[in-house]
């Protein structure tokens, strides 16, 4: 059979996505199309569909993806209770007075809320509205202020516990299991999500100090860009509104992080208490009734079914994508590259980053890592790495102009006055910080092994 | 007639799609209360564990219609969003037309073998002192097409009377 045909495949769906319609049902119909036709002239054998309904029993039976409508849930309940506006509005009355230090705020509230939906739009769209005019009431460079916000909404792409990560690494320890079932090995390793948690922390971190660290160096050599806030008469009630607004929060994602990172719960069971713990802030706050748990739960089920939705239509394609030998031709061109794993590796990173353009993290964990992981893997890459690599990645792509993800989603909520190359212009220097990350965990893969090896042996 | 069609279809959806998220909000509850169970008194039940399985699984499969009518199934949006309303409305026929009915359809028919079988025999759990209702679990995946079939339907009358309108 000929591959070929596989990658014509992933050209039409391109086009097809491009058009508009829903990104599942796009990659479903083209791949069925596909299939016909090629049933049709006998270059594609049709028992392979028979397969389709025995994968999508196994998305609904899939223990660790029931994670997603909780992690889901507890980040939507978070939002509405108006957890973030509050956090944001404390933790800058502390740190404002310092010039960059609403800067600071941005990207901490941004890494706790990050850390708590994982859903960028949501986080970016929040920050922009929250912070946005703040920042420039208060003089701040335009394209700094963008710029902070943006990166710190994607922030939440790699800390954990981000939902992406989640779905990466279902992907991804399946693909592991095939590449060593390939490998011949017939009790192979496994590696689970509370591994991509625990490789995530670090990388995470070091990515924040990062952000911190350009903020302070610009408070430092242009603190124009960057005034701080005049000093108002502090007392002490701000000391305590900061910690009771900042305790909570922090409370709920260490505990659920904790859980899971420590082995103690899967992340199933630290999602649910997240949940619980989410809805009970909620009560706390006086931001808890039936009517708001009705909105939560309604826009929960959306999200959920959305994201499943697209593993539906993406399990569709990759039988097809399969049916037509795709699989052996990747397999055939990735280690025919100069290089080898490097090579490989090489070619893929910049193929997502290219497909995050059009393509958010959903869809090419589902569509593209099936596909390259388990040649990857088979080449000896550890699992834990190639995931959070692909993390940082995905993150990087959504950040660059022209089509990053989180640009449009700042556009949409940003004022008319801020032109779009203000924007283009904030997001390079955070850039660069994503793209020497990229490349101090490409050359120290340790970064994000070290803390999953220390936690679980081996 | 056609309205009437539509509203019936939008109607269906909708109410089974608030339906299934309150079963979402007992799902958290559930395994919270499991969680409690477990770590607090060492307590567990397959059948309990298994009813998340179920409850997720009616939540998600069962809402997916309801969400294309909110348009909450994503996009890429890049040229998407500047064609305007008759624009959309193309894209959004032809898709409902060629994309969604086709594999509506297709998983319907794909499925009804596997789904028969399991009928046959009343499938059940694996597990002793499961739920007795695999059968019944593997009977959304039809479903879902089902739903999402009529919803497709509903979308197309839409788009249709979306262009047939005067400028």
């Amino acid at each position: 059979m000929d591959g070929s045909i596989a990658l014509w495949m992933f050209g039409a769906v391109f086009i097809v996505l491009l058009m508009g319609y829903p990104v599942a049902i796009s990659l479903a119909g083209t791949a069925l199309v596909f299939a016909f036709a090629g049933d049709y002239l006998g270059t594609f054998d049709s028992a392979f569909l028979e397969a389709l309904p025995n994968r999508l029993f196994g998305i609904i039976e899939n223990d660790t993806l029931v994670a997603v409508p909780l992690f889901v849930f507890m980040g939507v309940m978070l939002e509405k209770s108006n957890v973030a506006e509050s956090l944001l509005e404390n933790m800058s009355k502390l740190f404002g007075t310092l010039s960059g230090g609403l800067g600071f705020s941005v990207v901490l509230v941004g890494m706790l809320m990050a850390a708590s939906t994982g859903i960028v739009g949501a986080t970016v769209v929040t920050m922009g509205l929250l912070s946005l005019p703040t920042m420039l009431k208060r003089q701040y460079d335009p394209a700094l202020a963008c710029g902070t916000i943006c990166a710190s909404g994607t922030l939440g792409q790699i800390i954990p516990p981000s939902i992406v990560l989640v779905l990466l690494g279902d992907v991804i320890s399946s693909a592991y299991q095939q590449a060593q079932l390939d490998m011949g090995i017939f009790s192979p390793e496994t590696v689970s999500v509370g591994d991509l948690f625990a490789g995530a922390l670090i990388p995470g971190i070091v990515l924040v100090i990062l952000y911190l660290i350009y903020l302070a160096g610009i408070a430092f050599f242009k603190p124009s860009a960057c005034p701080a806030l005049p000093v108002e008469e502090t007392d002490n009630s701000l000391y305590l509104n900061l910690i009771m607004g900042l305790l909570p929060p922090l409370i709920l994602i260490i505990a659920v992080l904790g859980s899971i990172i420590g082995g103690i719960a899967t992340p199933t069971e630290a999602a649910s208490v997240g949940a619980m713990g989410a809805t009970f802030l909620a009560f706390l706050k006086k931001q808890f009734s039936l009517q708001q748990l009705k909105v939560v739960a309604q826009d929960t089920t959306q999200v959920t079914s959305m994201v499943f939705f697209i593993l539906i239509g993406a399990s569709l394609f990759s039988l097809v994508f399969r049916g037509f030998g795709g699989d052996e031709l990747i397999e055939e061109l990735l280690s025919d590259l100069p290089g080898g794993v490097f090579g490989a590796m090489l070619v893929v990173m910049l193929v997502m980053f290219l497909l995050g353009f059009v393509l958010d993290f959903i869809e090419i964990t589902f569509v593209v890592v099936p596909i390259v992981a388990p040649i990857l893997l088979a080449m000896g890459i550890s699992p834990v790495w190639l995931g959070i690599m692909i993390a940082l990645n995905l993150q990087t792509s959504f950040l660059t102009p022209p089509f990053g993800f989180a640009l449009f989603y700042l556009r949409g909520v940003a004022p008319a006055s801020i032109k779009t190359s203000q924007i283009y212009r904030g997001v390079l220097p955070f850039i660069l910080i994503q793209l020497f990350l990229l490349t101090l965990l490409a050359i120290w893969p340790d970064l994000a092994t070290w803390l999953p090896t220390i936690i679980y042996g081996n | 007639m056609l309205n009437k069609l539509i509203r019936f279809i939008d109607a269906t959806n909708q109410s089974i799609s608030s339906m299934v998220s309150w079963l979402l909000a007992l799902m958290v509850l559930t395994m919270f209360c499991i969680v409690v169970l477990r770590y607090g008194f060492n307590i567990g039940s397959i059948a309990v564990q298994e009813s998340i399985t179920y409850m997720h699984g009616l939540v998600f499969m069962l809402a997916i219609a309801h969400t294309l009518r909110i348009n909450g199934h994503v996009r890429v949006d890049i040229l998407y969003q500047r064609w305007g309303k008759k624009g959309q409305a193309i894209v959004n026929l032809l898709g409902s037309l060629f994309l969604l009915l086709p594999v509506c359809a297709f998983i319907v028919y794909i499925s009804w073998d596997y789904v028969s079988s399991s009928w046959s025999y009343y499938e059940g759990s694996r597990e002793a002192g499961g739920l007795e209702g695999v059968f019944l679990l593997k009977s959304l995946i039809p479903l879902m097409a089902f739903l999402l079939f009529l919803q497709g339907l509903s979308e197309a009358m839409k788009s249709i009377c979306t262009l047939s309108e005067k400028q």
